[in-house]
């Protein structure tokens, strides 16, 4: 029985990116090659950030919630946004269009943080006796998390890629892709600060995740209008 | 063509949005596992025949009172407050052999050491008799289940109230339903080794008036060890705490007497510790026979401290032989005296001894059959059955009154002190309160407190238990010539081992939640595939995915 629920959490944490590569045209034009490049640049990312958070941070006494720390993570946390920049320009892909580009790469992106911040959880919780929610929120968290990475990618390979833009649409796209590579502090805020419940912060997560994605798809199809 | 796909993926989430209410329904949002610690009954063979609950693991579904009346147990362990335990319903299944599952009794916390000032208020008289009934049900019964008590806390308070609340909607818990599962892995209980038991003596020598001719002896005796449906709990406060505790401390006074020669009485004095008791006294049989013949003899009377924690105004003599010897009228009236002084009266009951039948109530018997002279002074008026008195799970602190202890203290060691020193008939207060000869009830106190945090089932307090070196050490400060005896305990009764466990409590979901889930996530992956396939790439291939067989089919015709 508990088996079970680890093949369903599993099935909710990874299946949309599943589905998500076969649904889309990404499977007709075998992105697959992107897809991997992108995940192995999240891993060197994560082991520069874990690097950089061991150095700079120090434990916390108490379980508040202290702007110091946060504000360095936040910074830590643009070493993603440099290892995404890396992803989309440096690395040298097939001839594939811009849009499948992104999608491939945030795909990757995605799947790589799922797995290494997910599975292990997963694997050695969901399997026993007891019943929590904590693995349904984990599947539904990792949802969100590729929708905000997609969203993420296409502003920046708005940014980085493509070269002429209407001037005016501009600082609303750093403006979106500085919320979106600050969301985990933000949820972070909203967990010891303002203390949601697990499930109050995993709904929120959803829902802006949803949010950016309909902002992000807005300012992609803007920006593509003069081609 | 995309307004009725959308009207289409609307209803379908909408009853995907009613589905995931109804599973939120159905399972409640649990706490985390918990951890209880256990108390298990006691598994033993008397003569081959098993006895006690002959199985240590556990792994059901929780279930509780009220039950329905066919309700089938045989796969879920019942789990009950002692009050609410309905007797006639367990001796049911037991005389009728019912499968259960596994049985958790749980104390009130009063009982307990721990919480035994901040429980919750309950009838101690009503807890006494309830627990000696199911007491003397469950060690005489052979159970093919785990048993086992824990003690009442918040965790089985919302246990129990979620499980009723579940009994109410008539559907029992089970693997498919989810609801509360009850896990104690703990490995099969294995023999022991036929338990040693360590019978301590002391001598207090009287003074020899230089001729050779041996100084009679006066013993006193208590037995410590105990027996009890829960070995781990089985502390025995008054039975044999107090008497143990008074012993220590007749033993501490005398030793003053006796440590200068100018007060040093014409008696040796000798204080015995037996282990053995609810074994029908076998220990003492065992030290008794362990003595030179004429040590033996030189034994002018022995008195034997049993039950002395919880009278008030009645003290009983138990003797066997008949009222009427010489002996023990001479022994009773001195008792009634000093009795008669500190203002309760003393009985004298008489049991007969059969020699023919093995069974031995009181420790004096085991005397009685070495031709020696005794008596047992307890609280108790009636002789106990075999195993019953010995340490049940009532006899807690609370039943053990300090103040009782430290009146026998005083009866005894006044009645030795006139005969010894030939006061007899005098008025006298010898270890009157406030002399340095008063008795010190703070000492009585402290030794019931660590005789009630001790539990001393014989199989399971070994050798090396500091407890026995406790005691050892006590004797050893107020008398000389200290002799441990090791025996081994006679072969009828064989124990094993395994009395503590830890309870870990899970909230499981049930496998039809587990598939209500599957089939949510289903839908909603199938959901997103349709979605992602309409956006990116439009209706027609949605439908031209599900129409490639039939294409085919047309192709190749």
């Amino acid at each position: 029985m508990t088996l079970f629920h680890f093949v369903n959490c599993a099935l909710l944490t990874f299946g949309p990116h599943v589905v998500y590569y076969s649904a889309t045209p990404l499977s007709e034009y075998d992105t697959m090659g992107t897809s991997i490049k992108a995940a192995v640049v999240y891993l060197v990312t994560a082991l520069i950030k874990l690097v950089c958070l061991a150095t700079f941070l120090k434990v916390p006494e108490n379980e508040g919630f202290d702007p110091y720390q946060e504000v360095m993570k936040v910074l830590i946390g643009l070493v993603d946004v440099a290892g995404l920049y890396f992803a989309l320009t440096q690395l040298t892909h097939r001839n594939i269009s811009q849009n499948h580009k992104f999608q491939a790469v945030g795909l990757g992106w995605a799947f790589a943080d799922s797995v290494l911040h997910r599975l292990a959880p997963l694997w050695i919780g969901a399997r026993g006796l007891e019943f929590t929610w904590e693995y349904i929120f984990q599947g539904l968290e990792a949802n969100a998390n590729l929708v905000m990475t997609l969203s993420l990618a296409a502003l920046g390979s708005l940014m980085w890629l493509r070269k002429n833009k209407p001037k005016t649409l501009v600082p609303i796209i750093y403006a979106c892709a500085f919320l979106l590579a600050t969301m985990p502090s933000i949820t972070s805020y909203l967990r010891k600060a303002l203390e949601w419940q697990t499930r109050e912060v995993v709904g929120f997560e959803i829902f802006s995740s949803l949010v950016m994605a309909f902002f992000s798809w807005q300012l992609f199809s803007a920006c593509q209008r003069p081609l | 063509m995309a307004a009725p796909a959308t009207t289409e993926a609307f209803s379908l989430s909408y009853s995907m949005f009613s589905l995931l209410l109804i599973l939120f329904a159905c399972v409640e949002l649990g706490d985390a596992a918990s951890a209880v610690h256990v108390y298990r009954l006691i598994q033993y063979d008397l003569g081959g025949v098993p006895l006690g609950s002959r199985i240590s693991h556990l792994n059901h579904h929780a279930a509780s009172l009220p039950l329905d009346p066919n309700a089938d147990l045989s796969r879920s362990a019942l789990l009950v407050p002692l009050l609410d335990l309905d007797l006639s319903f367990l001796t049911d299944y037991i005389t009728n052999k019912k499968p259960l599952g596994g049985l958790v009794i749980l104390l009130p916390q009063k009982l307990g050491n721990k919480f035994a000032d901040f429980g919750k208020h309950v009838d101690l008289t009503r807890v006494k008799s309830v627990l000696n009934q199911l007491e003397d049900l469950l060690v005489h019964a052979e159970l093919p289940y785990p048993v086992y008590f824990a003690y009442e806390s918040s965790t089985f308070d919302s246990l129990l109230g979620d499980i009723r609340g579940k009994n109410f909607s008539s559907q029992p818990a089970t693997s498919t339903n989810g609801g509360y599962k009850l896990v104690i892995s703990t490995p099969e209980a294995k023999k022991l080794s036929p338990p040693t038991i360590s019978n301590f003596q002391g001598w207090l020598p009287g003074q020899k008036d230089g001729d050779s001719e041996q100084l009679p002896t006066i013993a006193i005796v208590a037995s410590y060890d105990t027996f009890g449906a829960a070995p781990a709990l089985s502390v025995g406060s008054d039975s044999n705490g107090s008497g143990v505790a008074a012993l220590l401390e007749i033993a501490r006074l005398f030793s003053r007497l006796y440590s200068n020669p100018k007060t040093r009485g014409k008696y040796n004095l000798l204080f015995g510790l037996t282990s053995g008791g609810p074994y029908n006294y076998n220990g003492t049989q065992k030290w008794l026979r362990s003595f030179d013949q004429r040590v033996r003899e030189s034994i002018d009377y022995a008195i034997c401290l049993n039950s002395v924690g919880s009278w008030e105004n009645d003290l009983w003599m138990h003797v066997s032989k008949p009222p009427e010897n010489v002996n023990i009228k001479e022994i009773y009236d001195g008792f009634s005296e000093v009795a008669q002084d500190m203002g309760f009266s003393i009985n004298v009951k008489h049991k007969k001894i059969n020699i023919s039948n093995s069974r031995v109530a009181w420790e004096h018997e085991q005397f009685s059959r070495f031709r020696v002279t005794a008596l047992t002074l307890s609280g108790l008026s009636v002789a106990p059955e075999f195993l019953q008195s010995t340490g049940n799970l009532h006899d807690t602190r609370k039943s053990a009154d300090e103040k009782a202890v430290a009146r026998t203290v005083k009866l005894v060691a006044e009645s030795l002190a006139r005969q010894i020193y030939g006061h007899k008939g005098k008025k006298l207060d010898i270890f009157a309160d406030g002399s340095s000869l008063a008795v010190n009830v703070h000492r009585i106190q402290s030794w019931l407190d660590l005789l009630s945090r001790t539990p001393r089932v014989a199989p399971f307090l070994s050798k090396n238990n500091p407890f026995i070196a406790a005691l050892k050490k006590e004797l050893s400060d107020h008398t000389v010539e200290v002799h441990v005896q090791n025996e081994v305990l006679d072969g009828t009764f064989t124990f094993y081992d395994s009395t503590e466990a830890t309870l870990n409590i899970y909230q499981v979901a049930g496998v039809t939640f587990d598939f209500l889930f599957l089939m949510v996530l289903g839908s909603y992956l199938i959901v997103l595939f349709s979605f992602l396939v309409i956006t990116t790439r439009g209706l027609d291939d949605l439908i031209n995915i599900f129409r490639r067989p039939a294409v085919r089919k047309s192709k190749s015709t």
